[in-house]
């Protein structure tokens, strides 16, 4: 069977006006605009056989999004060949493709026309297409009316019902409630198993891991690592936590000499698994962060907080060290290091591990250590989430953990334990 | 997901823009959303007015009765008694051809956010203002030979002139749409040239005034390849005021040349356009 998508050398150039063409300029000999040629997109060869499911990630602005245009065939590439087989619906982030004035009934019809369907088949799937969506109420209200998720229902419930061969997801689960967000995965995962080829852009290494045995990390308008999902998701990690043109390897935040930190600055930071240094943890492990610090001024009686915040931001835990201790002083140039033991009971994901100092009444910040270090934890196999329980499913008295990923039967490859990629 | 439908559209892309057959190919594939689209921009616009779709008559009326009474007896021009229908005529003229390009001028930068994840041919975005507004002007021509025996004017054999004057019309204005929609993609000023040209074409092309009335202008009258159209909508109702033959000549030539390069401009940034928008 030939592949779902094959993309040959593709590239994409954009011309950045410096500032918007205007026709007289244009017109006029010599006054023409400047501007200057970026490649959003370059040399990307990639091959998605029928029924694979490849997530594609890669930090803003990296070119994932323009990919995914060619691939819808709203834009056309400037180099390279593009095939693409099959029906495509893609799935788009919010109220893309819906008349405001219109009801949600009038975009139903035509936006099921536009993904392919004629308007009988629009009208056989109508009931089921609004059921999924759980809209009957506003169905006939103008979609102006709607809130950003309700849109995002329809939109959803619209491109899943056309039976798409192709499915192309961009950011789509990040609105809608929680529910609507499960309803969705189930939907997909029934789409995978009855052989849909799935294109998942995502921010959500969680949605990807869920979703994709293979993933694709785009970085800075290449395809930087194709292989299996943990692979390309560790690959991305080590990218983000990379500072821009080189330097640090161990970290994210900066070290000491490249920013200053009036009172404290960070020399090094490192964290030892139970198999030596390491970035990577897994599940379980005890591990040490250890933080060297040189003092620039004098400092009296500091207090350590030590924070873990996920990729997303959340502070998943927070811990500072005794309060109203008149510990003691540190005089400029003093050095001091900080180990926080600790165990893992963090989900798979990415994490920062920071550290701040503050007076002992917290008023007074003496380093503040946003970056601090990014660390990977391997997600234990059949669970996901920001926490590790260690749970165990039993049922009569069989234990039914699972000991496979997280993911649809069949398309999954296990990614196995995790080595250094790239 | 076999579902007994058409055999699996391929898409092939290459920097090349797709050839003729294949956009032709894809515009007839579409053109089921062509009309959806025109018939929910035709509801949408009316249904939120309490007289609706009224007011795709009234308008035209009421603006040819105003300037009837202005120039019949304000003016005194004295064109004679079928002069009513021949303002009618030419305001129902002008103010589709008015109101579909304006809004065919920025129908591909409007609809961005309808085509900016789905693909279907730019065209029928500018397509779809001629279409819906069809609507009103036939329901406005038929208004129009309604009250025709009322201000003294004679039914004639030269009634079915409206078939081809009302196809020229949207011929022309549709064209000109296609050059000028993609015009306003790259240079954003484009929709206001063309809402200050709207403003003086009235006045340059035989709406509510014979060509003649022009005097030294006519020369403007007759290369303005709306007073084509406009001249047949006058010959089917009150029959000829002037000059008709050499402004239909320009007309159609002038509609010919903007559909081919129209057509070549569409056709050849259509997956473009998305990364200006």
């Amino acid at each position: 069977m030939s592949p779902a998508i094959e993309m040959e050398g593709v590239g994409k150039k954009y011309w950045h006006l410096t500032e918007q063409a205007m026709l007289l300029k244009s017109i006029l000999p010599g006054a023409a605009p400047k501007k200057e040629e970026r490649w959003a997109l370059r040399d990307v060869d990639l091959v998605v056989d029928t029924g694979e499911t490849v997530g594609v990630i890669g930090h803003n602005g990296a070119g994932k999004t323009t990919l995914l245009r060619m691939l819808a065939g709203v834009s056309r590439p400037s180099e390279g060949h593009i095939r693409v087989r099959g029906r495509v619906a893609p799935l788009i982030s919010v109220g893309v493709g819906f008349h405001q004035e219109m009801t949600g009934r009038e975009n139903v019809l035509v936006n099921g026309m536009l993904l392919g369907l004629t308007r009988r088949e629009v009208a056989s799937r109508f009931d089921e297409i609004v059921a999924f969506s759980e809209l009957e109420e506003f169905i006939d209200t103008p979609v102006k009316f709607y809130s950003s998720g309700m849109y995002m229902r329809l939109g959803f419930s619209v491109a899943v019902h056309t039976s798409p061969e192709i499915l192309l997801v961009d950011e789509v689960l990040a609105v809608g409630d929680g529910s609507f967000q499960l309803k969705c995965f189930d939907r997909m995962r029934s789409m995978q198993a009855d052989g849909t080829t799935v294109l998942l852009v995502s921010h959500s290494i969680h949605a990807i891991r869920l979703l994709c045995s293979r993933a694709v990390l785009v970085h800075h308008g290449r395809i930087d690592f194709d292989g299996t999902a943990e692979l390309a998701i560790s690959r991305h990690h080590e990218l983000m936590s990379t500072p821009v043109g080189g330097g640090s390897v161990d970290g994210s935040g900066p070290l000491a000499g490249s920013a200053q930190e009036p009172w404290i600055s960070v020399t090094s930071r490192s964290l030892a698994g139970e198999t030596g240094p390491t970035h990577h943890l897994q599940p379980g492990e005890r591990a040490t962060y250890s933080v060297r610090l040189r003092f620039n001024e004098r400092v009296d009686h500091p207090r350590f907080v030590f924070g873990v915040t996920s990729e997303d931001g959340t502070a998943c835990y927070v811990m500072q060290t005794r309060v109203g201790l008149e510990w003691r002083s540190f005089a400029a140039a003093d050095e001091l290091e900080v180990d926080v033991d600790l165990s893992t009971t963090l989900g798979g994901g990415t994490y920062r591990f920071t550290l701040t100092a503050t007076d002992r009444f917290g008023r007074q910040t003496y380093l503040h250590d946003v970056g601090g270090l990014v660390v990977y934890v391997t997600p234990r196999l059949g669970s996901a989430g920001i926490a590790d329980l260690d749970a165990h499913i039993k049922a009569s008295g069989d234990d039914l953990t699972a000991h496979e990923p997280l993911l649809i039967e069949g398309k999954a490859s296990s990614p196995g334990r995790l080595g250094d990629a790239g | 997901m076999a579902d007994g439908r058409a055999p699996a559209p391929v898409l092939d892309l290459t920097p090349a823009a797709d050839s003729y057959r294949l956009w032709w190919t894809e515009l007839r594939r579409h053109a089921g959303v062509l009309l959806v689209l025109a018939r929910k921009d035709f509801q949408t616009r009316y249904k939120r007015a309490s007289l609706g779709v009224a007011w795709a008559v009234a308008v035209p009326v009421l603006q040819g009765a105003v300037m009837a009474v202005i120039f019949t007896r304000v003016v005194r021009s004295g064109t004679g008694s079928g002069y009513v229908i021949y303002v009618m005529g030419g305001v129902a003229a002008y103010s589709y051809f008015a109101s579909v390009l304006g809004t065919s001028v920025t129908s591909i930068v409007d609809g961005a956010a309808l085509t900016d994840k789905v693909w279907f041919p730019r065209v029928i975005l500018v397509v779809v203002p001629s279409l819906s507004n069809l609507v009103g002007l036939v329901v406005s021509v038929v208004v129009l030979v309604a009250l025709m025996p009322a201000f003294g004017v004679d039914y004639s054999v030269r009634l079915l002139l409206l078939v081809p004057a009302i196809g020229l019309l949207a011929a022309l204005v549709t064209s000109l749409g296609l050059v000028v929609s993609a015009l306003q993609v790259y240079f954003r000023d484009v929709r206001f040239i063309v809402q200050a040209a709207l403003m003086v074409w009235m006045y340059l092309t035989p709406v509510i005034y014979p060509i003649g009335f022009l005097h030294r202008l006519r020369i403007v009258a007759i290369a303005n390849p709306l007073t084509g159209p406009v001249s047949l909508f006058h010959m089917a109702t009150v029959g000829s005021r002037g000059l008709w033959v050499a402004p239909l000549v320009v007309s159609l030539s002038v509609t010919a040349i903007l559909l081919v390069v129209g057509a070549e401009v569409q056709r050849r940034y259509d997956r473009l356009f998305v990364d200006l928008l």
